[in-house]
C-alpha cells in the first residue's frame, strides 16, 4: 500500500466513525483538529461529555488489532492534545477519550469490523 | 446541611470521618484527600466497579475529601460512605440523605463484613445519626441500645432504601440470652485436687489472682482450663465492654457469655501481650478482659513481658502509647499463673528427687519479681496424685455448674457490700477499705496478730491474707471475718517458692 492509499484509507476509516458515533446520537464538533504535539480525529459531544474519538484503521492480517495499536505514547499524546483543546474551547464539563479500531476485510467490499472502547483512561489515572 | 460519614477506628473507640465530594469537568478520575491509607486509596476502584453494576457512569473529576484532614485513615471501611457521597453528588441518591456508613464493596456490589460494627453502633448513638452496616455485621452492632442501625447485603439494596424505593428493616436491640456454655473440663472430670478445686473457687468468687505451683502433669493447665466454667456469666455491661474489644480488633465476634480465657505462650512479646504496634491494636490483656489471662510457664516468660504486666494488673485499663498516637484499653483480668517449683521441676514431688541444687532453685525463684508476686492473692501448690486418686472411675466431684452457683452468690454479696465504693470484687479492695470496712472480729485480729510474726508477713502480706479470708467468708455467707477464714487464707500463701 503506497503512502496516498494509506492516507485515503484512514480518511475512509475517519468518516465512517463519524457516521457512526453520529447514528449513536452523538454530536460532531470538530474534525481533524491540529495541534503542535498531534491531531485530533473527531471531536463530538455525549449529551453532556465532550468526547475525543481517535480512530484507527488496520487492513487484516496485521499482527496488531488496531485498538491495540494505541500504546501508552499515544494516550499521552492525546491527553495532551485534549487538554488544550479543552482549554481552548473553555469546555469545563467532563471530557473522555475513545478508541475506534476498523479493520478491512481485505479490501471494502469484504466489509469491517469496528471495535469501539469508551474511556480509554479508565482506572488509569 | 445533610453530612455523610464514615469512621476510623482508634482504639475501641470509633471517630467520625466526614466524606466531602466534589465533582468537577475533565478526564473522569477519582482522587482521595485526607490522610487516608492504602487500602482506601484503593477504594476508588472498587467504589467505580460497585457503582457501575447499578448502571452508574462516572464522569469528570470527582475529588473526595475526608475531614478531619488531619486524622489518619485506614481500612476499607470507608468504601461505603465515599460510594454514598459520589453517588449522591452525583444526583442518583437524593440529596437529603445523611447517616454514618460503613462497609467494604466487593466488585459486584455486596458489602463485605468489617472491622469496628459494635464501636460504630457507639459513635451513631453519640452523634444520633442513623448507621448503616454490611449484613455481617448485624448481629454485633444489635448488641448497642437505643441506635437507629440498618444492615445491607449490597449496596442495590443500600440504594432503594436510600430512595425511598423499598425499606430496609431497622435492626432491633438484642442480647445473647444469659445462659453460660459449658466449658470444658468440667470440675466433675477432674479428679481428686480437692484442696486446689477450693482454691479455685476462691479465686473465682473474689477474682483474686491465681498461681499454681507444681510438678510437670500434675494438672496444673487443666485445672486453669476449668477456671473459666466457675466463673460467674458476664453481664450485660461486661458483656458488650468485651464484645467492643473483640468487634475492634476484628476477632470473631463469637456471642456467648462465658467469660474469655486467652492462654497465652511464653514466647510471647511485650506487644502481644500489652497490645502496641503501628496500628495500636489491643494486646492478650485487653482480649482477656472481663476473663481469664493464662500464663503458662510463667517462669519461662521474658522478664520484661511480666514487668509490663504491672500497671495493667494494678489498674485493670492499659495504655498504648505509640508515634501514632495513644489508645486506652480495658485489661481487667484474672490472672492466673502456672510454674514448675524448680527447674527440675519434681521440688517437693512426694514421688521423685528433686535433682536441682540450692542455688539452681534459688534463682529460678528469683525470676518472678516482688512486684508481680505481689499483685497474685492465692498460691496454690498442685500435688501430685496417688495412684488411688487416678484410678478412681466414678466422678465424686461437684460440677462446674454446683460451684458456680456458689461462686455468683458470693460476688453478690461483695458487689452489695462494696457497690458504694465503686468496687466489684474483694480483689479490688484499698488498703483504706480493708483498714475500715472489711468486718474482721476480733477474735480474727487477735489470731492474725498472733500468727502474723510466724508467718513472717509483710504489710502487703496482710492485706492479701485479708482480702482473701473476706472471700472465703462470703462464700460461708459470714458477715464478719472470723478465726476459720483467716487460717485457710493462710493456707494459700504458696509454701517454699514464695518464700523469700
Amino acid at each position: 500500500m503506497d503512502k496516498k492509499n494509506k492516507k485515503d484509507l484512514g480518511r475512509w476509516g475517519e468518516d465512517l466513525a463519524a457516521s457512526i458515533v453520529s447514528r449513536m446520537g452523538y454530536e460532531i464538533l470538530m474534525r481533524n483538529v491540529t495541534f503542535r504535539g498531534g491531531e485530533l480525529d473527531i471531536v463530538a459531544l455525549d449529551g453532556d461529555e465532550l468526547v475525543i474519538l481517535e480512530v484507527r484503521v488496520r487492513t487484516k492480517g496485521k499482527v496488531q488489532s488496531p485498538t491495540e495499536s494505541v500504546g501508552p505514547r499515544k494516550v499521552k499524546r492525546l491527553l495532551r492534545a485534549g487538554s488544550l483543546l479543552v482549554e481552548r474551547l473553555e469546555w469545563d464539563g467532563p471530557w473522555r477519550l475513545d478508541v475506534m479500531g476498523i479493520t478491512l476485510g481485505g479490501d471494502v467490499a469484504k466489509g469491517y469490523e469496528c471495535e469501539y472502547i469508551k474511556d480509554i483512561t479508565l482506572g488509569m489515572i | 446541611m445533610n453530612r455523610i460519614y464514615g469512621l476510623t477506628l482508634r482504639g475501641i473507640d470509633a471517630l467520625p470521618v466526614e466524606v466531602e465530594v466534589c465533582v468537577t469537568g475533565g478526564l473522569f478520575s477519582i482522587s482521595i484527600v485526607g490522610l487516608a491509607d492504602t487500602a482506601v486509596k484503593e477504594a476508588r476502584e472498587r467504589v467505580r466497579i460497585a457503582l457501575g453494576t447499578l448502571g452508574i457512569k462516572l464522569k469528570g473529576h470527582i475529588a473526595v475529601n475526608l475531614a478531619p484532614a488531619d486524622l489518619p485513615k485506614e481500612g476499607a471501611l470507608l468504601d461505603l460512605p465515599m460510594a454514598v457521597g459520589i453517588a449522591r453528588e452525583a444526583g442518583f441518591i437524593p440529596k437529603d440523605v445523611s447517616g454514618i456508613f460503613m462497609g467494604e464493596l466487593a466488585l459486584d456490589g455486596r458489602l463485605r463484613k468489617v472491622k469496628g460494627g459494635v464501636p460504630a453502633a457507639f459513635l451513631s448513638r453519640e452523634m444520633g445519626l442513623p448507621l448503616f452496616i454490611p449484613r455481617g455485621n448485624a448481629q454485633e452492632a444489635s448488641m448497642v441500645q437505643g441506635v437507629e442501625v440498618y444492615s445491607c447485603s449490597n449496596i442495590a439494596e443500600l440504594f432503594s432504601h436510600l430512595r425511598g424505593e423499598s425499606r430496609l428493616k431497622k435492626l432491633d436491640f438484642s442480647l445473647p440470652e444469659a445462659k453460660v456454655v459449658e466449658v470444658e473440663p468440667d470440675f466433675a472430670d477432674i479428679k481428686g485436687h480437692v484442696a486446689a478445686k477450693r482454691g479455685m473457687e476462691i479465686a473465682a468468687a473474689g477474682h483474686h489472682n491465681l498461681a499454681l505451683i507444681g510438678a510437670p502433669g500434675s494438672g496444673k493447665t487443666m485445672l486453669a482450663k476449668a477456671l473459666r466454667g466457675i466463673l460467674p456469666p458476664l453481664s450485660d455491661e461486661e458483656l458488650i465492654e468485651v464484645m467492643r474489644i473483640r468487634s475492634a480488633r476484628g476477632a470473631s465476634i463469637e456471642v456467648e457469655r462465658a467469660r474469655p480465657f486467652r492462654p497465652v505462650h511464653h514466647t510471647a512479646s511485650v506487644v502481644a501481650l500489652c497490645g502496641g504496634g503501628s496500628d495500636l491494636r489491643p494486646g492478650e490483656i485487653s482480649l482477656a478482659h472481663r476473663g481469664v489471662l493464662f500464663l503458662d510457664e510463667i517462669t519461662e516468660f521474658r522478664r520484661d513481658v511480666l514487668e509490663a504486666l504491672r500497671q495493667p494488673l494494678e489498674d485493670g485499663c492499659i495504655t498504648v502509647s505509640r508515634a501514632a498516637g495513644s489508645v486506652v484499653y480495658p485489661a481487667s483480668v484474672l490472672l492466673v499463673t502456672a510454674s514448675n517449683p524448680c527447674p527440675c521441676g519434681y521440688l517437693g514431688d512426694s514421688a521423685r528427687n528433686c535433682t536441682c541444687s540450692p542455688g539452681d532453685i534459688e534463682r529460678y525463684s528469683r525470676k518472678l519479681s516482688g512486684p508481680i508476686l505481689d499483685r497474685i492473692d492465692l498460691r496454690l501448690q498442685i500435688p501430685r496424685l496417688t495412684p488411688d486418686e487416678l484410678l478412681e472411675l466414678d466422678g465424686t466431684g461437684e460440677s462446674s455448674f454446683e460451684i458456680r452457683q456458689r461462686v455468683i452468690k458470693a460476688r453478690e454479696l461483695q458487689i452489695e457490700r462494696w457497690s458504694s465504693f465503686g468496687v466489684k470484687c474483694n480483689a479490688e479492695l484499698s488498703e483504706n477499705m480493708i483498714k475500715k470496712h472489711l468486718g474482721l472480729s476480733k477474735n480474727g485480729r487477735a489470731f492474725l496478730k498472733s500468727l502474723g510474726a510466724a508467718f513472717k508477713l509483710t504489710g502487703r502480706g496482710f492485706s492479701r491474707v485479708l482480702k482473701v479470708a473476706r472471700t472465703i467468708a462470703d462464700l460461708a455467707g459470714d458477715k464478719t471475718v472470723d478465726e476459720p477464714h483467716l487460717a485457710e487464707a493462710l493456707a494459700y500463701r504458696g509454701g517454699f517458692f514464695f518464700e523469700r
